[in-house]
C-alpha cells in the first residue's frame, strides 16, 4: 500500500516545528514532510509522486519569500497528482484578495488563522484526512484508529464495498 | 523521505498459490486413481485448483469461482471439446455360452462390475461374477443380461460413469433459486441503506433497552443480529459501529467496556447471519446442496432451526464478555433520534420489505418457494425506481458469482462421483453419527477461521452430503442435519480478525487487541459447535420431521 503524506509548508523553522509537534499523533499513519519554501515543496511533491505515494493533506503558510502559499496551492489544484489533496491555509497575513483567490482557484478546504489552537489544528487535520481517504482510498480499515472512525464506518456502510464472504 | 520497510514480498503468496493450484490441476491428469471416472479425475483437478486458489488467494475468491465455471464448461460439458463427439464403445452380447454365462471382451470388465450401455452417452453399472477368462475374452455370470444386450466394451472410456451435462447446467447456477433469493435480499438491503431504514430501525429498537450499559450492549447485540439476518453482516457491523463509536468516545480509554462494545457487534453480526437463509452466503451453499438431493428447506423452517441457536449464542456471548471484561462505566449518553423518511419511494420500500419478509417466513403456509418470492422485491424496487441503475451496479455481484461457482463445483463433484470417491476412502460407519458430525463440524470451524466461510462450506458440504447419499456413513444419517450443522459451524468461526469481515471492521477501531478476539471468539466457536450439536440431535429432528 502506498503511504499518504502530510505536507507542511512554512518559511519560519520554529513555526514549522510547532505545526509538526501539534500533528505528531498522526505521524505513525501519515508521515509529515516539511518544506520552508514553495520551491522546496515542489521538490518534495515530485519525490513523493515518483515513489508512488500520495499527499493527503497540505498545510501551507501564505507569506513566504519567493512564491506565495496561495500560488503553490493553485498549482497543486491544477496538477492531477495533488488535485485531491486537502488544502489548508495556515496564516496570519493573507489579505482578502489572496484568500478569495485561494478559495476560488485552489478549492481551499480550510482557513486557519495564526495563532492557532493546537486542538483545533488536530481536529481540522483529522477531518480533512478523513474526507481525503473516503474519496481516494478503497480500503478504509487501516485509518479507522487514527481518523474519524464514525465517518469511516458510515462510508463503509454507504459504499457497500466490503461484502460477506 | 521515509524509507520503505523491507517486508516479506507480497508476491510470494501469489506465486505459491498459483503453483500449488497448477500442480493440483495436473496431478489427476497424470495419476490414475482406481474407482474414479475420467470425469471424476477432471473434477478432482478443478477441485484442487479451486481449493488452492480459494485458500491462498493468489486471485480474488470470486475470480476463482469464475475460473471454476469456465473449466467446467470447457472440460465437463457435453458441448466441450472432450465430450462433444464421443460416444460409448458398444459390444452386443451373443447367445449365452451356458445358462446365464456370457462372453464379453476383457476390457469390458472392471473387477466384478460391467457397464450396460443405455445410450451413446449414458451407462449403468451392474454386478457380475467372473467365471473364467481366456484369449482376450471373459466369461461372466449375471441374471441381468440377455442376448443382444448392449454393454460398454471399454471400461476405461471417458464416458463410463459420467453422463456429461449441458454447459447450460453450469451457467444456470447463476440464476438458480438460491442466487435469486440472495439477489432479492441484496436489493432489499440496498434499498434499506439508501433510505436509512437500517439506522432508524436501530434507533427505535434500541430505545427499550434503557440506560444501563450492559443492557444497552444486549440491545446492540440483538438489533445487530436481527439486521444481519436480512442484511449483509458486514454492512450491519459498519452501521452499528456508527452507533457504538460515539459511546466509546465518552468512555475512559482504560475502561474494559470499550472492549465489550467493539466485540459485541461483530459477534452478534456473525451469529445473526445464521438466522435466515439469506443471512450469509454459506447458508446458500447448504440450501443448494440439499436442493440437489431433492430436499427443499423452507425459509421459515430454516429460521425455526436456527433462531433458537442464535438467541442462545447471543446470550452466551453477552455473559462471557460480562465475565471477562467487567465494565466500570455506569452511564453515558446515547443519542437515539429516528427520522423515518416519508417520501413515496421510501414508503413503497417499507411496504415491499415488510411484504417480502412476511411471505418468506410463511413459506410453509402458502407454499410459494422463497426463491420465487425474492423476485417480488427485485421487481417492485426497480419498477418503482426505489433502486436506480447506479444502485443496482453497486450490489455485491461478486458474492453471487462466488456462491454460483461453489454450487457449480458441487454439481460436478456429485455427478462425476468425485465426492463419494473422496469420502469412501475412510470407513466412517465405525464412528457414531454424533462423533461424525462433531469431527466434520470441528474441521469446518477450524478451516473457516482462516478461510472465507463460504469457501469452507463449498469445500466441505458436498463431501458431507455424499456421505449421506452413498450410505458410507451408515444408517440414519440425516442429510439436512449434517449439512445445516456444517453450515452453522462455518458461520461460528470468529477467532481472528481475518475470520470474517465484521471481525476485521471491529479490529480496525483499535479498541480491542487480537488476544481479546481470540479469547472470546474461540470460546464462542467451541461452545457454539457443541450447542449446535445438541440442537441437531435433540431439537432439529422434531422440527424437520
Amino acid at each position: 500500500m502506498s503511504t499518504i503524506y502530510i505536507l507542511c509548508v512554512e518559511d519560519e523553522p520554529e513555526v514549522l516545528d510547532v505545526v509538526v509537534r501539534d500533528l505528531a499523533a498522526l505521524e505513525d499513519v501519515f508521515p509529515i514532510e516539511m518544506a520552508v519554501s514553495a520551491e522546496e515543496a515542489r521538490q518534495i511533491i515530485k519525490e513523493i509522486e515518483e515513489n508512488g505515494d500520495k499527499i493527503g493533506l497540505a498545510i501551507c503558510d501564505h507569506v513566504m519569500p519567493g512564491d506565495k502559499g496561495v500560488e503553490l496551492m493553485i498549482e497543486m489544484q491544477n496538477e492531477p497528482f495533488t488535485e485531491r489533496t486537502r488544502k489548508v491555509l495556515l496564516t496570519g497575513q493573507a489579505g482578502l484578495d489572496a484568500t478569495i483567490e485561494a478559495v476560488n482557484h485552489a478549492r481551499l478546504n480550510r482557513y486557519i488563522a495564526k495563532p492557532w489552537d493546537p486542538e483545533n489544528l488536530m481536529k481540522v487535520a483529522i477531518d480533512e484526512l478523513t474526507t481525503y481517504v473516503i474519496e481516494a482510498e478503497k480500503n478504509l480499515l487501516p485509518f479507522m484508529s487514527s481518523l474519524d472512525a464514525r465517518r469511516l464506518q458510515e462510508a463503509i456502510r454507504a459504499r457497500g464495498s466490503i461484502s460477506d464472504y | 523521505m521515509r524509507k520503505k520497510e523491507k517486508r516479506f514480498p507480497d508476491w510470494t503468496k501469489t506465486v505459491v498459490g498459483l503453483c500449488l493450484g497448477l500442480i493440483g490441476f495436473m496431478i489427476p491428469l497424470f495419476v490414475h486413481f482406481d474407482g474414479l471416472s475420467f470425469a471424476g479425475h477432471l473434477t478432482l483437478g478443478i477441485f484442487l485448483v479451486a481449493a488452492s486458489f480459494w485458500m491462498l488467494e493468489p486471485i480474488p475468491i470470486y475470480a476463482t469461482s469464475m475460473l471454476v465455471i469456465f473449466l467446467q464448461i470447457v472440460l465437463l460439458s457435453t458441448q466441450g471439446p472432450l465430450f462433444q463427439d464421443s460416444s460409448l464403445p458398444e459390444f452386443q452380447l451373443e447367445a449365452a455360452a451356458q445358462e446365464q454365462v456370457w462372453q464379453v471382451p476383457d476390457s469390458a470388465v472392471d473387477g466384478n462390475q460391467l457397464w450396460l450401455r443405455k445410450g451413446a452417452r449414458s451407462s449403468e453399472a451392474i454386478q457380475i461374477e467372473v467365471v473364467e477368462s481366456e484369449a482376450g475374452f471373459t466369461f461372466v455370470r449375471s441374471g441381468e443380461l440377455s442376448e443382444g444386450t448392449a454393454i460398454v466394451s471399454d471400461v476405461n472410456h471417458k464416458l463410463v460413469g459420467y453422463t456429461p451435462a449441458s454447459y447450460t447446467l453450469f451457467l444456470g447456477t447463476l440464476a438458480s433459486p438460491i442466487i435469486i433469493l440472495f439477489l432479492g435480499g441484496f436489493m432489499l438491503a440496498a434499498a434499506a441503506v439508501k433510505y436509512n431504514l437500517d439506522k432508524n430501525l436501530t434507533n427505535v429498537l434500541l430505545k427499550p433497552f434503557g440506560q444501563k450499559p450492559m443492557f444497552i450492549i444486549l440491545g446492540l447485540m440483538l438489533v445487530t443480529a436481527v439486521l444481519s439476518a436480512f442484511m449483509s453482516n458486514t454492512a450491519t457491523t459498519a452501521m452499528m459501529m456508527t452507533v457504538a463509536i460515539p459511546i466509546a468516545l465518552q468512555i475512559d480509554t482504560k475502561d474494559k467496556f470499550r472492549i465489550i462494545l467493539a466485540l459485541s457487534i461483530p459477534i452478534a453480526a456473525n451469529l445473526g447471519g445464521m438466522a435466515t437463509p439469506i443471512g450469509t452466503p454459506p447458508n446458500a451453499i447448504v440450501i443448494s446442496a440439499l436442493n440437489q438431493q431433492g430436499i427443499q428447506l423452507a425459509f421459515g423452517t430454516w429460521m425455526l432451526i436456527a433462531t433458537p441457536l442464535v438467541i442462545v449464542m447471543l446470550l452466551a456471548a453477552w455473559g462471557l464478555m460480562r465475565f471477562f471484561y467487567p465494565p466500570t462505566v455506569t452511564s453515558f449518553k446515547l443519542q437515539l433520534d429516528s427520522a423515518f423518511e416519508k417520501s413515496p419511494k421510501a414508503i413503497i420500500m417499507y411496504a415491499v420489505f415488510a411484504l417480502t419478509v412476511l411471505l418468506w417466513v410463511t413459506e410453509a403456509q402458502h407454499g410459494i418457494p422463497s426463491g420465487m418470492v425474492a423476485f417480488l422485491p427485485i421487481m417492485a424496487l426497480t419498477v418503482s425506481s426505489v433502486l436506480e441503475k447506479e444502485d443496482i451496479r453497486k450490489l455485491p455481484w461478486e458474492v453471487l458469482w462466488l456462491v454460483a461457482g461453489g454450487i457449480s463445483l458441487g454439481l460436478s463433484m456429485e455427478n462425476t462421483g468425485l465426492a463419494v470417491w473422496l469420502v469412501s476412502s475412510i470407513s466412517w460407519d465405525v464412528l457414531p453419527q454424533i462423533m461424525l458430525l462433531l469431527v466434520f463440524g470441528f474441521v469446518a470451524l477450524m478451516l473457516s477461521n482462516f478461510l472465507s466461510n463460504t469457501v469452507t462450506a463449498t469445500l466441505l458440504i458436498p463431501l458431507a452430503v455424499s456421505m449421506g447419499t452413498s450410505g458410507i456413513a451408515g444408517e440414519g444419517f440425516s442429510l439436512v442435519i449434517s449439512a445445516v450443522l456444517i453450515g452453522m459451524a462455518c458461520n461460528m468461526a470468529m477467532l481472528l480478525p481475518i475470520s470474517t469481515p465484521p471481525n476485521a471492521i471491529a479490529m480496525s477501531t483499535g479498541y480491542i487487541k487480537t488476544a481479546d478476539m481470540v479469547k472470546i471468539g474461540g470460546i464462542i466457536g467451541i461452545i457454539g459447535l457443541f450447542v449446535a450439536l445438541a440442537y441437531a440431535v435433540l431439537f432439529w429432528p422434531a422440527v424437520l420431521l
